[in-house]
């Protein structure tokens, strides 16, 4: 990690922008002003009105990216603490889980492949309903690129949240434990802020499916990836 | 003094980051080393060896402002603008269709097997 003055003036920047983003959404509260959305719109506009390449920005994003490894590990914390909860519907969730990500991998490569995408741009879709720390490093580690795969997976979450309480209605999916799952399965954390308005136990069966669907993709995408490709 | 215990606790989480990349190295494992530092973590509290108070509030902390830290990747979208002025725009609906796929088995599966337990234990 560099030591510039680029990179001390782009890590200020992205931290705060990203408390301006933050403030503006608990303002306001609504889902297109999610933070990540507006911090990101707006720091690609600074970096398109002044001419900046993302090269010179990444001095500084990678000071903040750097915390990305060690929130991944720190993600045991939670899913610890909802360990009774992940032990009293054990069977449940882990075939909930395990039926949710290989039906996202296998639909996702398989829709990529028919239209003739390249290897690089399915390995970086196939990581998509993955917690984003998770799928940019999966992405990576199998070949995709990753600052594309998380936007993928932002396009994965909003997706989910957006049309996912229609679907789940339809295909009456109205217990916490289904919700919750089918939620944190395929719109990690943006699905388990949905499941926070259907109640506390979709939020806490959310938050566990968000985990173990990432430890599972990132087991299970070099596989798919080289099973499918 | 919470600020000390949560900067410790930090070091303690970026430890098994290191320990999880250096398996991942070592063993050549096509998955990333955060994952294998999340497993050791997540084993190391269900088996008692280490215990949650001393990893807590560092992770908490951290936790809180996750969404911070992918932000610099998806400012990385900047470099991919033609990308999706092309046939690239066709992986937006790819990705929505897969996704609610996606959540209709994780959701569908869980429920139908847990109404069937439910079921079961109601029957014996």
């Amino acid at each position: 990690m560099a030591l510039t003055p680029a990179a001390f003036i782009f890590s200020i920047l992205t931290v705060t922008t990203y408390v301006i983003a933050n403030f503006v959404y608990l303002r306001f509260r609504k889902t297109p002003l999610n933070p990540v959305i507006t911090a990101t719109v707006a720091l690609v506009a600074i970096l398109v009105l002044f001419d900046i390449p993302y090269e010179t920005y990444t001095q500084g994003g990678d000071w903040v990216a750097f915390f990305l490894g060690p929130a991944v590990v720190a993600l045991a914390v939670p899913l610890y603490k909802h360990r009774e909860l992940l032990q009293k519907n054990l069977v449940p969730i882990a075939a909930g889980i395990s039926a949710g990500v290989l039906a996202g991998l296998v639909s996702g490569t398989l829709f990529t492949r028919w239209l003739g995408f390249t290897e690089e741009l399915i390995l970086t879709v196939l990581p998509k309903s993955l917690t984003t720390p998770v799928a940019m490093q999966v992405a990576s580690t199998i070949g995709g690129i990753p600052s594309l795969a998380a936007v993928f997976v932002m396009v994965a979450g909003f997706t989910g949240i957006l049309l996912g309480p229609y679907m789940l209605h339809a295909l009456h999916i109205d217990s916490p434990i289904g919700r919750g799952i089918g939620l944190g399965a395929s719109a990690h954390g943006l699905g388990t802020a949905k499941a926070f308005e259907y109640g506390p136990e979709d939020a806490s069966m959310s938050s566990v499916a968000m985990t173990l669907a990432a430890v599972l993709g990132a087991l299970l995408s070099p596989l798919a990836a080289w099973l499918l490709l | 003094m919470k600020i000390i215990r949560i900067v410790l606790q930090l070091l303690v989480l970026y430890g098994f980051l290191l320990i999880g990349e250096a398996i991942q190295t070592l063993l050549h494992l096509p998955m990333p080393g955060s994952i294998i530092g999340f497993l050791l973590l997540f084993g190391a509290l269900l088996l008692k060896i280490y215990p949650l108070e001393w990893i807590d509030a560092g992770a908490t902390f951290l936790l809180s402002f996750l969404s911070l830290y992918f932000i610099p990747a998806t400012v990385g979208v900047v470099d991919y603008g033609p990308l999706f002025s092309g046939k690239g725009v066709l992986l937006l609906p790819i990705v929505a269709v897969s996704t609610l796929i996606t959540m209709a088995a994780a959701g569908f599966t869980s429920q139908h097997i847990a109404n069937r337990n439910a079921a079961n234990k109601e029957e014996s």
